[in-house]
């Protein structure tokens, strides 16, 4: 099992510009969570609006914690937000 | 009756004195007789209201005759700022109001920068316009001192070579003591998609504003004078802090308007399939656009007055042998995506540039990155042929050619005398009638935010319903793409009032959404706080009714509660309404782009999606109905009258 996380700049000094889960998960919850594990505190940073989740390109607007992930996924953190 | 009647009615019924602490004057210029007056918002205005955009409602609502036409010198044109603006940190914003010579509908266009804030440091609050000059003008106010004078120097001069010029003659320092707010040579040549500088980069840029000023022969408003501290009813300064500590901790703020600013929206754009691409045929583009490939040619971060954001991102393409369109500020994601995706560009380089030459031309980059896409997609089609286009070839992803097209629409030059014409173009006999079928545009205004929203149904009626035309910054539900709002209903329920669905595409009380934004995006105008720091806009946590309510008290000593200025935010649509309607706007109008309803969104997660008429109509009506307007989005007879009655109508 190997999901690869891709996180924007503000992550950089917390998580670095990417990561691996190698931990069994099934979906984007179970994968936040075992991402805290890796990195305490990285859950509570991605439970902020700015922030959506994309699973291979795909980004979700809801119902976000029970997406399936599986092996070989890429999944990437994105802000999201208004501009001028 | 006559303007000159219409403003001695008015000013003999306005008060002579400050109605609270802070509050400045009216400036009343007669550019044809170069005469000037003064006079105060009276107090019931400023509380039903508020200043700013709300209060320039009033001074349009009673000074507009319609049976003129919106270039008519005796259509006013009025700027204003808030109450905050200029005290406040982010509250460097201000209106400026008439009749759009663009769409025909409302005039009303923000900026921020330094002007709306020095302004007041002159002790003027609004500036009402009319008549016009019998020659090219400018208007100097150095110290609160008024003068007209001799504008023909400067024109031809667009922004940059304004800006020089302008420093030269009157010794003023920008950002210290001296702002400006002035047109180019697009303004002077009534161009309908030409704005209002104010600033290098900073615009009152929808619904033609430019192309007004130059119908007064106004060049440009100067402000010179020191800043101060005002007499405000209680010490403010305090809560400012406050104010500060809570934009600076809020994550949209740190994590991306001050490091990149508003480009970071493109990304999310594009992969939910809603990046409005080469005028709305496609909805998604490259990668190669995405806010982290602007960072090399990122120098810096800029702000406006007081403001602790800096959302502002400088440009320098680093050319070994520059020429002035080679740095600048900017681009704004509405600008990259017009000049992006939507004229099929990939290169960052390129919508830098043409950013670049928008802001010196003194071009609305949202109005004429339409007027372009339109005009390609009719050239694709056959619709219009290089017969038409003075033998112009119109091919997507042609910078060079686009940028030579921005110069000639600002000359008014061969084709561009038909870009110039905007939203107007079939009307004024450019195109065949069959092109109105490829407009994207609403009461006759493009679309300044290019994201497509045949998916975000409260995106969609928002744009159907914006008072002046399709236009994203007056009621955006933004929070509605961001998932962890979306999933937690509670929250949700309790940021827009009561229930709104957590789902992108259903119609279920998203005009709840929309009536929440649009109450405090209202406000936030008429007290002269930035859209991209207010509440609902970017992030839950910014600044919103208690923080306007609490400086207000302590800047005015003028005491609202919360639901009294969600009533004031209502107000401010509920007159923009009255005076829509009074220029022909009905039900009719509130609605979409054909494209929308009758095409199913191309690509992306959500393809196959469109809007549903019915559906469509019933959320309209949903909306009129908590909106407290008729069916045909009118204030409804009660309400009419006690607005009528606070407008002194």
């Amino acid at each position: 099992m190997a999901i690869t996380v891709n996180f924007p700049a503000a992550f950089y000094p917390l998580a670095g510009q990417s990561m691996i889960v190698r931990e069994s998960v099934s979906t984007v919850g179970q994968l936040i969570q075992a991402l805290d594990r890796l990195v305490p505190g990285i859950s509570k940073e991605l439970d902020d609006p700015l922030y959506n989740i994309a699973v291979n390109d795909e980004i979700l607007l809801h119902a976000v914690d029970s997406r399936p992930v599986k092996d070989g996924d890429v999944v990437e953190v994105i802000p999201s937000m208004a501009g001028g | 009756m006559g303007i000159r009647e219409r403003v001695a009615k008015l000013v003999g019924e306005m008060p002579r004195a400050p109605q609270f602490p802070s509050q400045g004057a009216t400036l009343f210029v007669d550019l044809e007789r170069r005469e000037t007056s003064t006079a105060y918002t009276p107090l019931g205005v400023t509380r039903t209201l508020l200043g700013g955009r709300g209060a320039n409602m009033y001074y349009l609502y009673r000074l507009l005759d319609e049976s003129l036409s919106p270039l008519d010198p005796n259509i006013p044109m009025i700027f204003g700022s808030g109450p905050l603006t200029g005290l406040v940190p982010s509250a460097a914003r201000g209106n400026c109001t008439s009749w759009s010579p663009e769409s025909g509908v409302l005039l009303d266009a923000n900026a921020g920068d330094y002007f709306p804030s020095f302004i007041r440091m002159n002790g003027f609050d609004h500036v009402v316009l009319y008549g016009k000059a019998p020659s090219w003008t400018v208007i100097i106010i150095r110290e609160g001192v008024v003068t007209l004078e001799d504008g023909t120097p400067y024109v031809g001069m667009d922004n940059i070579d304004m800006r020089e010029a302008i420093a030269r003659d009157t010794g003023g320092t920008w950002a210290r003591n001296l702002a400006m707010v002035n047109i180019t040579r697009a303004g002077e040549n009534g161009v309908l998609a030409s704005g209002v500088m104010a600033g290098p980069k900073a615009i009152y840029a929808r619904g033609g504003p430019g192309a007004k000023m130059g119908s007064l022969g106004l060049k440009a408003i100067v402000t010179l004078a020191q800043t101060h501290e005002f007499p405000t009813a209680q010490p403010y300064k305090p809560y400012n802090r406050v104010i500060a500590q809570k934009l600076l901790a809020t994550s949209v703020v740190k994590n991306a308007l001050s490091t990149q600013g508003t480009p970071f929206l493109y990304k999310p754009s594009r992969l939910l399939g809603a990046m409005g691409t080469k005028n709305n045929q496609e909805t998604t583009w490259t990668e190669k656009l995405d806010a982290e490939h602007f960072d090399h040619y990122r120098p810096g971060m800029e702000g406006c007055f007081r403001c602790p954001v800096n959302c502002r991102p400088l440009n320098d393409l680093h050319k070994a042998t520059p020429d002035k369109y080679d740095q600048g500020d900017g681009p704004e994601y509405v600008t990259l995506g017009k000049f992006g995706p939507n004229l099929g560009i990939d290169s960052v380089a390129s919508v830098i540039r043409l950013n670049n030459i928008c802001n010196d031309l003194g071009l609305d980059t949202a109005s004429t990155g339409s007027a372009l896409g339109w005009a390609f997609e009719l050239f694709q089609r056959g619709i219009i042929t290089t017969a038409d286009t003075g033998g112009v070839a119109l091919a997507w992803g042609d910078a060079a050619t686009i940028e030579r097209l921005l110069f000639m629409t600002a000359a008014r030059e061969g084709f561009g005398n038909v870009l110039a014409d905007s939203t107007r173009a079939v009307e004024r006999g450019h195109y065949p009638p069959e092109a109105m079928k490829y407009r994207i545009a609403v009461k006759g205004l493009g679309q300044s935010d290019p994201h497509d929203a045949r998916i975000l149904k409260a995106f969609a009626l928002g744009l159907a319903v914006a008072t002046r035309g399709m236009d994203h910054l007056r009621n955006r539900a933004t929070l509605e793409i961001n998932a962890r709002i979306n999933d937690n209903p509670a929250f949700k329920t309790e940021l827009y009032g009561g229930p709104v669905s957590a789902e992108p595409t259903s119609y279920v009380d998203k005009e709840r959404a929309v009536r929440a934004c649009e109450n405090i995006y209202a406000v936030g105008d008429s007290v002269g706080m930035c859209r991209f720091t207010t509440k609902l806009f970017n992030s839950p946590s910014l600044p919103g009714m208690e923080e306007f309510r609490t400086q207000l008290a302590n800047v005015t000593g003028l005491e609202f509660t919360a639901d009294e200025l969600e009533q004031c935010g209502l107000n401010v649509m509920g007159v923009e309404r009255l005076i829509n309607h009074r220029l022909g706007v009905r039900r009719k109008d509130d609605t979409l782009p054909d494209r929308w309803f009758d095409e199913p969104n191309p690509s992306g997660p959500y393809k196959g999606e469109r809007i549903d008429r019915q559906e469509f109509d019933a959320m309209l009506s949903r909306f009129y109905e908590i909106s407290r307007l008729t069916n045909e989005g009118v204030p409804t007879e009660a309400w009419r009258k006690q607005l009528a009655g606070a407008l002194g109508a």
